[in-house]
């Protein structure tokens, strides 16, 4: 079982500085809190993966501009190993190891500037991991924060000065706490931090630091008596001026280590026996606190964080200047340095009865076939996110296909129809946008100035700033360089505002992969949005604007009549949803799930959202003049995201293809005779309340769902009986009266039986008839309402013949 | 509330408020647009006197949005129909549609972005061109809060407004300043007396040019 030892996680805190007097910046505005920037800083940190490092997991924003670190932690640390003496192999792999650390910190271009003993973690196996060596980087050199970063002990002489950024200066450091583990000593013990930098500053003297020190502890023979190349790198660590200190990879080569490397190099470890412990340590984490782990609370118990009555901090004076003169919060001023262990035990509980298969699903053998947590897909979603053993379930699935991808596609695309885990939701859309990153977005150009970037820079601080992520200074870069590269790799299209939003959630997704928030965007847009981004959109915007309305008619024949009747028209509230594609009404946790159902549907998917919108607001609007209907949607209210996404989803699966076509979408096949063919114009589309359904659609029910439709024949009943189709009605168009809107005029027996839950389709041969009638039934209220493209004609020429006679 | 739409019509909430809500004798409604380059403002002017509030981090527009206030002058309760239009120039297009048909537009620019003001000019000129003869528009130039840092001088404005026959105001949608008192000031010059702004059946339609006849049978459950 998991011990102390096999501890895994743990979380530090701190406060940001907060902003002093005037909070606000040249622009007015408020300046983002320290927090903030902190938050947004550290998420490359998640990024990194070294044995010498401890992963980190998590940031997150308290109160009071209070910051949580949750990062892997294990073993003992450096301090409390040394109050025994280490043997010179030790002390040697130490060194090795934590300087194979700084390399790879040092190739990411980070510095830790606070190395110490108690930020050196041990492992059973005495392997070294660095602990909490991303504080200096996540405040930005410090800037984010009251307390001096690093433990002046092991400072070089430089830092005192303020200098600061030089890999060099962990180089220093780590002489020093190698010069002390081989000197077996605490170096100035009982010295004043002002005493110490006196001393440190004094080395600027000294030609040879290591003797001095070794001297001044009286140490000078133990010195004397260390392996020569050793002390000699010790000594060159500990060099005056920084560029006579070796780079991290240069203390690697050295002969010292290579004579022996197997000595110093990580131990592999043996895989635990618990199962749960052998999974990627971030997934650990998401369970961990979907099994109710909270660590905010865990710091509580510690007494990390501790609630001070709020009136114990009213200040007593607040000058006009915004300074503020009273009690100082007592937490707030200083630095706890204290490490909370995140304790596994509970999440060891609830995951107890996972199966072993389960932990390493087989996706390609049907002898075992992947069967966990069904029944569960039944549960509502919020459920299902929220279910640690269903969370656990589908993150490994997905785990397990993402690595196969793109060979398992077909998987990702039948397994996210059943719902996406949030954890990899951003991997799992790029699979659905079918994005295979190829290292172009580092070649395209985000910095060269433009026209747009004015625009653009106005923008992105209106652009979902609820959010931690993308209101920090970092996810301001961020976006902005993704924009640009949008813009760039298409010369074709130009900036509208709008794109923004629409790029907002992928950088929320891959906040740390711009590359595959990159990727996406640039797959999404030709999916849904072709053309849009076009300087002149008129045409492309109208089209869809034209069909939004049809569909409506064909699926809310009621509510399009009055939304017409009032001249409620999309173009003055759908620009934004589908320019969007509702990322600019929706905040972003509603985004997240109606685009899971959207990326696994085509271009007229989002034209069923928009109707499903419409339908849930549907009383009100039936209620509404002009006025109150506008009013609704400029401030688009509640709308219970999963009705959306069940409705659309129904309309989306139950109305045949040719019904949504758009002229201007990316066609996967060329159009034949038998589809709704280009000659369709914006204008035909403008008159026609209903939409057009190609032949090949009318053919394909006949032949496999004959009861979906019924066909209304409005030839002469002479024309009629000569040929027509089978189970069709006639009723000739000369004989109806239309002036009353009511279907029993058309003395038809039993029509509205007959019309129910099934597609209605006009068929004439002189198209304008058709167009009349359809609109005549829509006035009645008949849903699913569709005219046949090119009339009746068109059915002679389909092989083989499927009309009768009388 | 989620699916009551809020009603400009009524007293109650919002800022510019009637004092007495009881004996008025007219009310009129007017249809007024404001326009602008993108980021000068223009929502939040109206979020401020529409609802009194200001965000940091107020939305960009795309297309338009369409609010309401009603605020009581002398004898007369005026209601606002208001449509804030996206500033982007690609969206010009749209303008027109807004545009036609109001009583009143409001021009907005920043004080500390000279090519704001340029835009705005260019505004002027082109309602005086295409929008309705009598239109009342005011010109504003927001962010007057930040007046230490402007670059455009506030006589430059108001002689450029003085000579095109425009209000001009200098404003500002996070301080309050000036906001009501432009709005005040566009309804004190709209003729209260024409019939056509009386109680129209939602001036908004007047969007599009054919109006449709309202269907009295709805079969609505
Ligand atoms: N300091 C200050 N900032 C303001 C003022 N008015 C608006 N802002 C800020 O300016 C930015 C743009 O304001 P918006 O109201 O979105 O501008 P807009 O003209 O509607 O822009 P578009 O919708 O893009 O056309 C926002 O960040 C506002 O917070 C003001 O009076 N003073
Ligand atoms: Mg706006």
């Amino acid at each position: 079982m998991v011990n102390k030892q096999e501890s895994l996680m743990a979380a530090i805190t701190f406060f940001a500085k907060a902003h002093a007097g005037e909070v606000c910046g040249s622009n007015g505005l408020p300046l983002t809190p320290n927090s903030i920037a902190i938050l947004g800083r550290s998420q490359k940190l998640k990024e990194l993966r070294h044995s010498n490092l401890c992963q980190y997991l998590d940031v997150i924003r308290g109160k009071h501009e209070r910051t949580v670190v949750v990062s892997e932690y294990h073993g003992t640390t450096l301090q409390e190993k040394c109050k025994d003496k280490l043997n010179n192999d030790l002390i040697l792999r130490l060194f090795y190891q934590v300087a194979s650390a700084l390399k790879e910190l040092n190739e990411h271009k980070l510095v830790a500037h606070n190395l110490e003993p108690k930020h050196i973690l041990l492992d059973a196996y005495n392997n070294v991991k660095l602990f909490n060596y991303g504080l200096f980087y996540m405040t930005k050199s410090g800037d984010h924060v009251a307390f001096p970063i690093g433990n002046i002990k092991y400072m070089p002489p430089e830092r005192l000065v303020g200098i600061k950024n030089n890999c060099k200066s962990d180089i220093w450091s780590l002489g020093m706490i190698v010069a002390e583990l081989l000197l077996q000593t605490q170096f100035w013990p009982n010295l004043k931090i002002s005493s110490i930098s006196r001393k440190i500053l004094s080395f600027c003297q000294s030609s040879n630091v290591f003797e001095k020190i070794a001297r001044e502890h009286d140490k000078l023979e133990m010195y004397q008596e260390l392996d020569p190349d050793l002390r000699n790198l010790v000594e060159q660590c500990l060099a005056v001026k920084p560029t006579d200190r070796p780079l991290p990879q240069e203390i690697l080569n050295h002969p010292l280590f290579v004579r022996n490397l197997d000595l110093y190099l990580v131990t592999p470890k043996e895989k635990s026996s618990t199962l749960l412990l052998r999974m990627p340590l971030e997934q650990i984490y998401y369970w961990w606190q979907l099994a109710g782990g909270d660590v905010q609370a865990e710091l509580k118990k510690e007494g990390l964080i501790r609630s001070e009555a709020p009136i114990l901090s009213i200040p007593q004076v607040v000058c006009l200047n915004g300074n503020i003169a009273g009690p100082k919060r007592s937490q707030s001023y200083l630095m706890d340095d204290r490490v909370v262990i995140l304790k596994m035990q509970n999440l060891l509980d609830r995951l107890s009865k996972i199966p072993a298969m389960a932990y390493y699903p087989l996706i390609h053998s049907p002898k075992f076939p992947y069967n966990f947590g069904v029944g569960m897909d039944q549960l509502p979603l919020v459920i299902r996110e929220k279910d640690i053993e269903y969370q656990f379930y589908r993150v490994r699935l997905f785990s397990r296909l993402l690595q196969g991808y793109p060979y398992t596609s077909e998987t990702i695309r039948k397994e996210a129809a059943i719902d996406i885990p949030p954890l990899l939701r951003g991997q799992i859309w790029a699979c659905l946008l079918d994005v295979i990153p190829n290292g172009s977005y580092e070649k395209i150009d985000k910095f060269t100035p433009t026209s747009t970037d004015r625009q653009i820079e106005v923008d992105i601080p209106r652009c979902h700033q609820y959010d931690e992520l993308l209101s920090s200074p970092e996810g301001h870069l961020k976006l902005k360089r993704l924009l640009k590269a949008w813009v760039t790799a298409h010369p074709q299209y130009v900036y509208w505002q709008g794109l923004d939003s629409l790029t907002a959630p992928f950088l929320y997704l891959n906040f740390n992969n711009e590359e595959l928030a990159f990727h996406s965007v640039y797959k999404f847009i030709p999916k849904y949005l072709q053309w849009f981004f076009l300087k002149d959109n008129s045409a492309i915007i109208k089209e869809y604007l034209c069909k939004f309305s049809q569909l409506t008619a064909f699926h809310e024949p009621v509510l399009a009549q009055h939304l017409s009747n009032i001249a409620f028209i999309p173009e003055l509230f759908a620009i934004p949803w589908f320019l969007t594609m509702f990322s600019h009404v929706f905040p972003l946790h509603k985004i997240l799930h109606l685009w899971d159902k959207l990326m696994l549907g085509d271009n007229s998917y989002p034209l069923y959202i928009g109707i499903s919108i419409l339908k849930q607001l549907k009383s009100t609007l039936l209620a509404s003049g002009f006025n109150e209907c506008i009013l609704l949607f400029s401030d688009l209210p509640d709308i219970v995201m999963e009705n959306c996404v069940v409705e659309s989803q129904k309309m989306y699966e139950s109305t045949p293809k040719s019904i949504a076509h758009r002229f201007h979408v990316v066609r996967e096949k060329e159009l034949g005779p038998f589809d709704i063919t280009p000659d369709v114009t914006l204008a035909h589309l403008q008159k026609e309340m209903s939409p057009r359904i190609s032949a090949n659609d009318l053919h394909f029910m006949l032949r496999n769902d004959p009861n979906a439709m019924l066909c209304l024949d409005i030839r002469s009943v002479s024309e009629f009986n000569r040929v027509h189709l089978p189970d069709s009605i006639n009723i000739p168009f000369s004989n109806i009266n239309m002036d009353e809107k009511s279907l029993e005029l058309l003395n038809e027996p039993l029509l509205e039986e007959k019309m129910h839950n099934r597609i209605i389709i006009c068929i004439s041969n002189v198209h304008e008839n058709a167009v009349e009638f359809s609109k005549f039934l829509v006035e009645c209220g008949v849903s699913r309402v569709c005219i046949l493209h090119q009339g009746f004609n068109i059915l002679h020429s389909i092989e083989p013949n499927i009309l009768v006679s009388n | 509330m989620a699916t009551t739409p809020r009603s400009g019509g009524s007293a109650g909430g919002g800022t510019a408020q009637r004092p007495n809500g009881t004996s008025q004798s007219k009310s009129c409604q007017f249809k007024l647009v404001l326009l602008g380059e993108s980021a000068v403002g223009k929502s939040s002017l109206v979020l401020r006197f529409v609802k009194g509030q200001f965000h940091e981090y107020q939305e960009s527009t795309i297309g338009a949005a369409f609010l309401t206030q009603t605020i009581c002058i002398e004898d007369t309760v005026v209601k606002f129909e208001i449509w804030d239009t996206a500033g982007q120039e690609r969206y010009h297009s749209l303008a027109p549609m807004y545009y036609r048909g109001a009583q009143a537009a409001i021009v907005v620019y920043d004080i500390q972005n000279q090519d704001s003001f340029q835009r705005a000019k260019t505004w002027v000129k082109e309602l005086h061109k295409q929008a309705s003869p009598n239109i009342v528009i005011a010109l504003a130039g927001n962010k007057a809060d930040l007046s230490n840092i402007r670059v455009v001088e506030y006589e430059e404005a108001k002689q450029y407004a003085e000579e095109n026959g425009l209000l001009f105001m200098e404003t500002s949608a996070k301080t309050g300043m000036n906001v009501n008192d432009i709005f005040m000031a566009i309804a004190k010059k709209l003729p209260k007396n024409d019939g056509a702004n009386n109680q129209g059946a939602g001036a908004g339609r007047r969007l599009n040019e054919n109006e449709n006849n309202r269907q009295t049978t709805n079969c609505c459950k």
